[in-house]
């Protein structure tokens, strides 16, 4: 391999004087977050923290099986309960667990409890499936003609790669609070989309869309599961806000969070590949199955992800149902279970080549990711990687790697700016920040584009009364409002040099704005105050402009490296390298932070996360944290984040890659160190000691 | 009542970290003792969690009431309404951030309720709402509670700091500005609780290693993954050197 670029890296917290190419101009690019403060402290108000007096709160009746028949329930009781506002039921047959049949609002959180506990809904059940093999069982080629592209294979495999369904366990649940007040409303929201929630809500209010303004200041995670519109808690608390005109307020608990609000459909991969004995590939086919609950659709998972040449491979997929809550948008979909069964393909394919799985993928991958695993082998040790299967102590250590990619998106989304005469700026767009750093970027892009520090910005977000934005989906919030917000941001400085050039009696151009000092033909002309103190009364307002598209795929490596106890099968992770481009890097701390916790999300869906149905009664049996489990700081390993600086300007997508590999990589690396695959995540203890056991057997 | 199920198993092993949240290790009689405690070694909350939350109040006869103190190891003023059956609300006072502040509470309301819905201190978090993610931590005399778990009629007499009396004068703790350096919060959901767990870390022990911090915030999670920040934020708050910079000196 080619020695190490160290222009090509950005080391995590490096010293801010080795500024590489893709970062901002100005000193900006190293702030921390505009809302940290509020955050750290308590002060930030989420939808949920809205308890606002004379409220009426309102709890779902839900059904507590996989499939049932409503039979009656003690409405006279629920109603009798003291606080007790209003009630519906309406009882019908269920196919999910946590499905709603009505609701209870009363003047206070125990009232609607102790009402529910009162009503106790009666139930018949009815049989159930729980998972996609109690529909597909076996492993039928596609089509009837017999052809599976694998002519010429010198080497060849089959498996079949199985992933379970992850909820998105966002903290902060779903819902809202509303304050009707008659003929004019507020609504607080956890929404993903603050535009569409409000598109959504005027009728529930019985308002016009100038009469109500929805309020998502900060949102507590969504990963996908917030998008398209108010949802039906929020829609139920603007429908009884309305009615009685009082506030209302809705918000699941963490059951039913975990039942009823989404997740990453389960999946079923049956790979049949081949290649020849140098590792070129001769194609083959890949039939996917997903797993969508009681939706019809939405499964899909990407496979073959193109990020590999794996010849001509026939694809086919179908959805499958079960008596499970349907899926929805969940960061990167369809992706980290395809990279599963993907990565874990590629090294089993490389064991039976006799190749090194890094070599490999070498052969197969683009020349970006090519680099990108270069880079990364060195920092993660490589070299010292054992052949799988190799090593004989308790103690065993594996190593794997996998890839990721994702589009860009061109500008989009509306943005003001507006330049106050005391020298404060104020950077408007209809987006909401729930968790990425879109507030932060939003004033350093403003910030870099009047050249100006950023102390001077402030930004307001997460109001459906601004300029409209997009929905925090597809990682194309940035790479749309950033290029956005720097035109309207440039504009308003061309009117600002505009004035101060028709003051002066002199041309705009002779004047430029850096670092805070406006120079005249490059001498110092004024301080940015002094300069903004030459404004009219009401300042500048620009809101105008479109931006310049970034291209190309915003492009990742990773690798980890974990310790397999082969006594009692438990994995401990010990080292993760993350290497993703993502065109400008406009805030260094919040974009380690994305790669970060995509790597901890894609490591927790390796290890632990798995939506556990009742076989008999549907029922989930670990709707809580406690049984349900997500990766914890006793878990952690190292992670190293890297942002990649070759070739990359422009604004590109950087939210959801950095999840896409993970979980592959993880498998890949407990391959390597135990010798045997585990096909099926997550990557528990007993599957560990199985494959073991297994492989003492000698059957490959 | 939640099912402590996991928390609460009578032998499993302690949490790692100076609270109460019940992981301790339990006696004979199934008591769950806290072994940095000064008096007999019953927590509050591990006492209430032993008759269950909301059978407690309810329960506790004239036999038991003085059974609760001996086991508190302190008096209970009889302001704090022991004897109450709920669920009528009744008064009481807390001292909460180092002001008595006076709410009307049902007994069988948690410190946590009590916070958000009487008194609209929202930084503290309802999240798991029975103490498997830390999201409401709280310190209640010196000691981390998970506020889901503890009835607010317990809390009375007790000194309860939340996250949003940590800053003073207007002054952020050392550890909310090194969470603020060190980026360790995204969507910022579970910071407060996060941040509270690492000031009562730090309280216990000012110059935990790598390993120490990990174990001692393993109350708490994060689901947008912020750990690596988190534990860099520990460690400058505790005057040491970050493990990233380390780390990439010497690579």
């Amino acid at each position: 391999m080619k020695p190490l670029d160290e222009a090509t890296l950005i080391p995590s917290h490096m010293p801010t004087t080795n500024r590489p190419s893709n970062m901002g101009a100005s000193v900006n690019d190293n702030a921390s977050r505009l809302d940290a403060v509020p955050k750290v402290t308590g002060s930030a108000k989420y939808g949920k923290d809205y308890h606002l007096p004379n409220s009426l709160y309102i709890v779902f009746i839900r059904c507590p099986w996989g499939a049932a028949d409503f039979v009656s329930a003690d409405e006279a009781a629920a109603k009798a309960t003291p606080g007790v506002v209003e009630m519906q039921v309406r009882g019908k047959s269920c196919t999910y667990h946590g499905q709603s049949i009505g609701y209870i609002a009363a003047d206070s959180p125990r009232a609607a409890k102790r009402a529910l506990r009162a009503l106790a809904p009666k139930w018949k059940r009815t049989p159930v499936k729980t998972q996609i093999s109690d529909t597909v069982k076996d492993n039928p080629d596609i089509g009837d003609d017999g052809q599976n592209n694998m002519n010429g294979a010198e080497v060849t495999h089959e498996a079949v790669y199985t992933t379970p369904v992850q909820t998105h366990s966002s903290l902060e649940t779903h819902g809202g609070a509303v304050d009707h007040r008659g003929d004019r409303a507020t609504v607080y929201a956890s929404t993903q989309g603050t535009s569409s929630s409000r598109d959504g809500l005027g009728g529930p209010l019985g308002l016009g869309q100038g009469d109500f303004e929805l309020v998502c200041e900060y949102v507590g995670g969504g990963f996908g599961s917030k998008l398209g519109g108010p949802g039906k808690e929020l829609t139920t608390a603007a429908q009884l806000a309305a009615k009685y005109k009082r506030p209302a307020y809705m918000f699941c608990n963490r059951s039913e969070e975990h039942l009823d609000t989404g997740n990453r459909p389960s999946s079923r991969t049956l790979a049949r590949i081949g290649f020849k004995k140098d590792g070129s590939p001769v194609g083959g086919e890949i039939r996917t199955w997903g797993g969508t609950g009681v939706a019809g659709g939405g499964g899909g998972a990407s496979i073959p992800s193109g990020r590999y040449k794996l010849g001509e491979i026939k694809k086919l997929h179908d959805d499958v149902s079960f008596n499970g809550g349907g899926p929805r948008a969940f960061r990167a979909p369809g992706h980290p279970q395809a990279a599963f069964a993907e990565e874990l393909m590629l090294d089993e394919v490389a064991a039976k080549l006799g190749m090194d799985p890094l070599a490999l993928r070498m052969k197969l991958a683009g020349g970006e990711h090519r680099k990108m695993f270069e880079a990364g082998a060195k920092l993660i040790g490589w070299s010292n990687r054992k052949p799988n299967g190799s090593q004989n102590s308790a103690l065993r250590t594996g190593y794997g790697a996998g890839a990721a990619g994702w589009g860009s998106a061109g500008p989009g989304g509306a943005a003001e700016v507006v330049i106050a005469r005391d020298g404060s700026v104020e950077s408007r767009t209809g987006t909401q920040d729930i968790g990425t750093g879109q507030r932060t970027g939003m004033g350093i892009v403003t910030a870099d584009a009047l050249g100006i520090p950023l102390k001077y910005v402030s930004v307001k977000i997460g109001r459906s009364t601004l300029p409209p934005g997009p929905g925090s989906g597809g990682s194309v919030t940035t790479p749309t409002t950033a290029p956005t917000m720097t035109a309207v941001a440039k504009a308003a400085k061309t009117q600002l040099l505009e004035l101060l050039a028709t003051q002066a009696n002199a041309k705009p151009d002779e004047f430029s704005i850096k670092d805070g000092v406006v120079l005249r033909n490059g001498e110092k002309y004024l301080t940015w105050e002094e300069a903004c103190g030459k404004l009219p009364n009401d300042g500048i307002t620009a809101n105008k402009g479109k931006g310049e598209r970034g291209d190309g795929h915003s492009n990742g490596v990773q690798f980890v490296k974990l310790d397999v106890d082969t006594e009692t099968g438990v994995i401990h992770l010990r080292h993760v390298v993350a290497i993703q481009s993502c065109g400008r890097v406009i805030c260094r701390k919040t974009a380690e932070s994305q790669i970060i916790g995509g790597v901890i999300q894609g490591l927790s869906f390796a290890l632990f996360e798995n939506k556990l149905l009742d076989r008999n009664t549907g029922a989930m049996v670990n709707d809580n944290f406690e049984s349900y489990k997500i990766l914890g700081p006793g878990d952690m390993p190292h992670i190293e984040p890297v942002l990649w600086s070759k070739g990359q300007s422009g604004f590109k997508a950087l939210g959801e890659p950095p999840t896409i590999p993970t979980a592959g990589a993880t498998a890949c690396a407990l391959f390597n160190a135990i010798g045997r695959p585990v096909r099926d995540l997550p990557l528990t203890p007993d599957k560990v000691l199985a494959a073991l056991a297994a492989g003492q057997g000698g059957a490959a | 009542m939640p099912d402590d199920s996991v928390h609460n198993a009578p032998t499993g092993p302690g949490c790692g970290r100076s609270c109460n949240c019940g992981r301790a290790n339990a006696d004979a009689d199934g008591l769950i003792r806290d072994p940095k405690s000064n008096g007999d070694g019953v927590s509050r909350r591990s006492f209430i969690k032993t008759l269950g939350a909301s059978a407690a109040v309810s329960s506790l006869s004239a036999t038991s009431e003085s059974r609760a103190n001996a086991l508190l190891g302190r008096e209970v003023p009889k302001s704090a309404a022991m004897l109450i059956d709920g669920p009528e609300p009744v008064d009481v006072t807390l001292n909460i951030n180092g002001k008595p502040l006076a709410v009307k509470v049902e007994p069988a309301t948690t410190l946590l309720e009590a916070l958000r819905f009487h008194l609209n201190l929202t930084g503290s978090k309802e999240i798991c709402d029975r103490g498997a993610c830390g999201g409401c931590s709280v310190i209640v005399d010196g000691k981390l509670v998970n506020s889901c778990m503890m009835l607010a009629l317990d809390a009375v007499g007790a000194q309860v700091t939340t996250v949003e009396g940590l800053a003073r004068d207007g002054k952020l703790d050392p550890v909310q500005e090194s969470f603020v350096r060190h980026d360790g919060l995204q969507c910022g959901y579970c910071t407060p609780g996060l941040v509270m767990a690492c000031r009562a870390l730090l309280n216990d022990n000012p110059k935990p290693t790598l390993e120490e911090i990990k174990k001692g915030l393993s109350g708490n999670l994060c689901r947008c993954g912020t750990y690596t920040n988190i534990f860099n934020a520990a460690l400058e708050a505790s005057g040491q050197a970050p493990i990233m910079d380390q780390k990439m000196e010497g690579a």
